[in-house]
């Protein structure tokens, strides 16, 4: 446990430290706001795959919600920088309870196809509703209220990324905290033999609904911040390749571990900016990169590492959801 | 009325054709597999640009309809024995990552190969020009296009309720390991299955090149309407995805007509009222998939 803290700290630490140092290696601050955006998104996906074991492959719809609920917020009523985001995760936590009704009780690959399915609509509404969202070319809007003054952040600098460091410790702490809680254990619980939890009389659709309520609302809010970064939204956003390249970076870093989204996360943001700058055919080494990992680290970069020092007989304390048990009882 | 709405209803036939055997391909695999292969748009846009080269290269059209999807065939034949296979048993979430993965990497390859702009590909002389029936005129290759999937979806329900190894087929989904046990190869099954899936989207894709436009994503277009034909006509069922392919065309064609902004969000309005009235999908099995 006590090395689990001193870890955790020397992480936040190289995350603090981090803008000062990446000037040296070519990478810009943004980027690393993006690191951390992205593994908030990730973290979504991981609640319900990792640790609910239910096949979440349409995060995007939720994080373009947030996006859309903080831009349009922005455009049309010039709101601060917090409401935004609160307007984003609600707008969030709305589309998943309109979707989610027809989730509840599906299971395995039906819950993958239905959500995949659903989460398209938004994006087609967004495609389509061309006079309020500007369609295909995405929308523009302007820097947001920031503080209580006129004072208006500089997105692109470093006092942005240390709001978002700070929202990400806030989010990985509650995330900490949630999957210790027994609403969270239930959830692992869920994972690894559902039967039993409804045996113990538990209502287990209930509890994946939740789940999935809380994860619409930490996309959200990755789609918002991730808007207010880039001062635009785009349909792509919605995507469900968006929702794919989530659910690679969750796998990446490794599904049922705390820090494996943001493990993930550096990965494929830092891998991707660096690529794209030097080939624009980068698709094809992102499709490597599930390719690869699929076949080459199932269990991704922390669960690969943590089973490495294992066998040396260094055993670190995981959380609830043993890393890498993605095969659990549930079959086709 | 009717002059203004048949031809729109011909053309939601054809989508919904197109839809329907997109769909009984992924059937196929998911049932048997639950792999659910997210690059099987990616082999459709195969077998076009496969035909197209041919077609290029001075072989007749009749050629390349047949020879372009067993070529894709081939294609997916090795790509399920050297990386699906070992996924078969691993959770479903893998085999989802690596063929998404994989259709990424063949959009951006097509697209080195063959181009970003869509490529023309006109029907071949006998097929051009129209024929009037009854009230309206027909462009003949729709109707070919419409005789060709429906053969090949009818030569596909004999093979798997008339010949013993469509009822093995048939077995395997139901219980894997029982037809195992009973001595039959089941990766015999598993490869014979991919490849009939593959051999539709290739089939699909030859005719897709001349009838829309043959672009790198021109299979992907054709994936998200055919997941929601998968559900509307139920998991596990292929005449399900036959009827929930027509019904989806149909209603894509008529909000194109009426409320073309509403065209794409239709399906899933459809999608949402059969779920509600029937969760799971009109033809739905039970037992397959909960």
């Amino acid at each position: 446990m006590k090395g689990n803290l001193a870890a955790s700290a020397i992480v936040v630490v190289l995350l603090i430290v981090a803008p000062y140092l990446a000037p040296l290696i070519h990478l810009d601050v943004s980027i690393l706001s993006e690191v951390l955006l992205m593994a908030i998104a990730a973290m979504s996906v991981n609640l319900l795959l990792g640790y609910t074991g239910m096949l979440a492959f349409g995060n995007a719809a939720f994080f373009g919600l947030g996006a859309y609920g903080a831009g349009l917020s922005i455009k049309y009523f010039d709101v601060h920088f917090i409401v935004a985001t609160i307007i984003g995760v609600v707008a969030a936590v709305i589309g998943a309870l309109i979707i989610g009704p027809f989730l509840l009780r599906r299971r395995g690959i039906y819950f993958a196809l239905l959500m995949i399915a659903f989460g398209q609509v938004f994006y087609f509404i967004a495609y389509r509703l061309t006079d309020v969202t500007g369609g295909e070319d995405g929308m523009n809007f302007p820097r947001p209220w920031f503080g209580f003054s006129a004072w208006h952040l500089q997105l692109r600098d470093q006092p942005f990324y240390f709001v978002m460091l700070a929202i990400f410790i806030a989010v990985l702490a509650a995330m900490w905290y949630l999957i210790r809680s027994p609403f969270g254990r239930t959830l692992v619980a869920i994972k690894q033999n559902e039967l039993r939890v409804r045996y113990l009389g538990l209502n287990s659709d209930r509890f994946i609904f939740v789940a999935l309520l809380i994860s619409a609302a930490m996309a959200g809010l990755a789609g918002a911040l991730y808007s207010l970064l880039i001062m635009f939204a785009f349909p792509l956003m919605l995507d469900w390749h968006q929702s794919g390249d989530f659910v690679l970076t969750v796998i990446l870093g490794g599904a049922g571990t705390l820090w494996g989204p943001l493990v993930g996360s550096i990965v494929y943001v830092v891998g991707k900016d660096i690529i794209s700058t030097i080939t624009p055919a980068w698709q094809i080494f992102l499709g490597g990169l599930f390719v690869a990992c699929v076949l080459a680290f199932p269990k991704g970069l922390l669960g690969t590492t943590l089973d490495l020092l294992a066998r040396r007989g260094i055993r670190v304390e995981e959380e609830p959801a043993v890393v890498g048990t993605l095969e659990s009882s549930r079959a086709k | 009325m009717l002059e203004h709405a048949a031809p729109e209803l011909f053309n939601g036939l054809i989508l919904g054709a197109f839809y329907a055997v997109v769909a009984i391909g992924l059937s196929l695999i998911m049932n048997l597999t639950g792999t659910v292969n997210m690059a099987h748009g990616s082999f459709l846009t195969l077998g076009g640009y496969l035909a197209f080269t041919l077609v290029a290269h001075g072989t007749s059209f009749w050629f390349a309809l047949i020879i372009a999807p067993l070529l894709t065939v081939a294609v997916g034949i090795l790509v399920e024995r050297t990386m699906m296979v070992p996924l078969y048993r691993r959770d479903p979430v893998y085999s989802l990552l690596l063929t998404f993965g994989l259709s990424l990497i063949a959009e951006e390859a097509y697209r080195l190969i063959w181009g970003s702009r869509g490529v023309p590909f006109s029907p071949p002389a006998d097929l051009a020009g129209g024929v009037t029936l009854g009230f309206m005129q027909f462009p003949t290759f729709r109707l070919f296009i419409v005789g060709v999937l429906a053969v090949a979806l009818g030569l596909l329900a004999l093979f798997l309720s008339r010949t013993r190894f469509g009822l093995r087929l048939r077995a395997a989904v139901q219980d894997t390991e029982m037809i195992a046990a009973l001595g039959t190869n089941t990766q015999i099954l598993y490869m014979v299955n991919f490849a009939l899936g593959i051999f539709l989207a290739g089939l699909a894709g030859v005719l897709a090149a001349v009838m829309f436009q043959l672009s790198p994503t021109t299979g992907n277009q054709l994936l998200m309407p055919a997941f929601v034909t998968v559900i509307v006509g139920g998991m596990g069922s292929l005449y399900g995805a036959i009827a929930g392919g027509v019904l989806i065309g149909l209603a894509i064609s008529l909000t194109t007509l009426y409320i073309p902004a509403a065209s794409e969000v239709a399906m899933y309005v459809l999608m949402a009222i059969v779920l509600l009235v029937r969760p799971r999908g009109l033809f739905g099995e039970e037992g397959i998939f909960g």
